[in-house]
């Protein structure tokens, strides 16, 4: 192109002038000063690099064809994230959350007000859900404070209540740092609220803050298996005895990785960890698909009921919607044989705080919203709605998407990534690699040290106290007395989303009996 | 690295740093066969202390496994320079000799830790 710098000639005028230099180099010093060697040794090993860029390797077309100058090329590609985050890309292109999402959720951990001038920054005229508000709001006061308990349904003999919407979704020791596990652990204590342990086997320094937890079973098991991965009961029993375990989770499937087993990467598998969850160090340690009791519907359910048993302590299950016929086969399977799982934690395929294969992360699984709203359809069809509890997961991290959720069926709030940032997570998306430059998903001492466990503890509970202001402050505003009446009515739903889609499709079939 | 690797290339680390160690501790401290050698290349007392401290820190950085493949690069270019020095102004005498030996170890090295070469190991990932 006419005008334009040729890159091509500039790298063939690089290529001579650098041993050109070092020709030069060496005759200055012999003749003039010795110092000249200086130059002369590094334009020789620049020469020398060049050579094999240029004529030995064979891999990079880049480098064969323009030599060194063509590094720059992987230099500048390599700090390419660094430099789009910091100062490209505008406030609301990041992707999976960007930066007015994170800083208000930054905001809110250190207790600073929130509030924001001149607009919202976000698209009107597009596909965006939004919230109807009441032509009448009512007094905060007047609103009866949210209280929910699991387990009430089947009578279990020790049901548990929750006073706050949020829950720490599942985040093991292990895909965590230790400071990383207990700030969050302790700020949830402090902000009263349940924390999931992932499947990170016995969860000891979840334990070690004296936290609320749910304890999540995964495909493997780990701390509660046999060698062949089968329940071991008296194990889970031995664990269900714990006073902080409150309620049991069986993971049939992750939204980060629907119809795939969990993954943690050798990079941070440390010799407490081998032994936490009883794995061999060195390999990379995959769970199975599935777990090995629940091969179709009827297993799965009579594996529930099994679980049910074997605690005293609500028992429920998560999973990532694939096809909702299987969905509703398993609930009618869950009729026949009257086995309800005390909850069920619908993750959508964008959640993502597990490490997993990329077209798992991008291309399997049904989005939260569609599916909650399915899964409560199929629930309130059948019949089966006041059964159980419903969960929802997947980047609920700021107040109106958790409106939005719980107005489509949720009855609480898991959020993993939304705390991760409360604790000073920025994004940097090295999750898997064992270098998380902030100190949480990392096993490095150097990495972990700038986290103090006392000083994020109270950013969570923070985070937690700004986003039940903010909830409070809606339903007033949406002139909702009890939270029990939030529902779908609440919602301004744009007929271009994928969950007017859903609703469509469903409503077709036959319309909702509550609908 | 296979640990194979990672052997040979602590010997070979700890040979540069045996040889070089005592090489930077003569120059640093004016030993006179240091003073004279740099004498003769008119770089007293200045190009003296300069290579004296890049020898000890390519020792330095030999130490540390992270730093290691850095360490040998600076060897390489500190014998290369060395090379020159008896090719061009002093002659052929058992100190040619030490620099190549230190020049073909630091290449060793180099090709053993190469992945850990920081922009080379994104390439050859």
């Amino acid at each position: 192109m006419a005008g334009s710098i040729d890159l091509h000639k500039i790298s063939r005028f690089a290529n001579l002038a650098i041993p050109s230099t070092a020709a030069l180099a060496f005759l200055g010093g012999h003749f003039v000063s010795f110092y000249f060697h200086f130059l002369t040794v590094t334009f020789l090993l620049l020469t020398i690099i060049n050579i094999f860029y240029l004529f030995i390797q064979k891999k990079h077309t880049i480098l064969r064809n323009f030599g060194i100058l063509g590094q720059a090329r992987y230099i500048i590609e390599s700090i390419g994230p660094e430099m789009r985050q910091y100062l490209f890309a505008n406030d609301t292109e990041e992707r999976p959350f960007n930066r007015i999402e994170r800083s208000e959720i930054y905001r809110k951990s250190k207790g600073i007000d929130s509030a924001s001038s001149f607009g919202s920054q976000l698209n009107f005229d597009n596909a965006e859900i939004k919230i109807r508000h009441s032509m009448y709001p009512i007094d905060r006061e007047n609103i009866k404070q949210y209280a929910l308990t699991f387990g009430e349904e089947r009578g279990v003999k020790e049901p548990y209540t929750i006073h706050k919407p949020y829950i720490i979704s599942a985040m093991s020791y292990g895909a965590l740092g230790e400071n990383a596990i207990r700030a969050l652990s302790r700020g949830a204590r402090l902000a009263g609220i349940a924390m999931n342990t992932g499947e990170g086997g016995i969860p000891k320094y979840h334990m070690a803050e004296g936290g609320e937890l749910i304890f999540q079973m995964g495909t493997a098991k780990f701390g509660v298996r046999n060698d062949d991965s089968s329940l071991n009961t008296e194990k889970l029993k031995k664990l269900c005895a714990e006073p902080t375990i409150k309620m049991v989770e069986i993971k049939l499937s992750q939204g980060a990785k629907p119809g795939k087993g969990g993954l943690l990467p050798k990079e941070k598998i440390t010799p407490e960890i081998s032994t936490l969850r009883g794995v061999p160090m060195g390999q990379d340690v995959v769970s199975p698909a599935h777990h090995i009791e629940c091969t179709c519907k009827k297993t799965t359910v009579a594996f529930i009921k099994n679980v049910q048993d074997a605690c005293t302590i609500p028992v429920g299950i998560k999973l990532c919607l694939g096809k909702i016929s299987d969905f509703h086969e398993i609930v009618l399977e869950m009729k026949a044989q009257d086995t309800f799982p005390d909850f069920i934690a619908i993750d959508g395929a964008e959640g993502g705080t597990g490490a997993a294969p990329k077209a798992f992360m991008d291309g399997y699984g049904m989005p939260l919203m569609p599916s909650l709203y399915a899964v409560n359809d199929i629930l309130v069809r059948e019949g089966v709605r006041n059964k159980l509890k419903i969960i929802a997961a997947g980047k609920l991290i700021n107040s109106s998407k958790q409106f939005i959720a719980l107005a489509l069926g949720a009855d609480a709030i898991y959020s993993a990534r939304g705390f991760m940032l409360s604790i000073g997570c920025i994004q940097a998306m090295l999750c898997g690699n064992n270098t998380c430059p902030v100190g949480i998903t990392t096993h490095d001492p150097s990495l972990q040290k700038g986290l103090i466990v006392q000083e994020k503890a109270k950013r969570v509970a923070n985070y937690v106290h700004g986003l039940e202001h903010d909830f409070y402050e809606m339903l007033a505003a949406a002139g909702i007395k009890d939270t029990k009446n939030i529902n779908i009515n609440q919602l301004y739903i744009p007929k271009d989303t994928a969950l007017a889609g859903q609703i469509n499709e469903l409503q077709q079939k036959a319309p909702t009996p509550s609908a | 690295m296979k640990p194979t690797a990672q052997i040979i290339s602590w010997i070979l680390q700890l040979t540069i740093i045996t040889l070089l160690a005592p090489a930077a501790y003569a120059k640093l401290t004016a030993h006179p066969d240091a003073v004279a050698l740099f004498t003769t290349l008119e770089m007293e007392p200045a190009g003296r202390y300069i290579i004296g401290f890049l020898e000890a820190a390519t020792c330095a950085l030999l130490l540390n496994p992270n730093s290691a493949v850095h360490g040998a690069i600076l060897s390489l270019g500190i014998m290369i320079g060395a090379l020159i020095a008896h090719l061009s102004k002093i002659g052929f005498d058992n100190m040619f000799y030490f620099s190549l030996i230190l020049i073909i170890t630091s290449s060793a090295i180099i090709y053993l830790r190469r992945k850990q070469i920081k922009s080379i190991a994104r390439m050859l990932n």
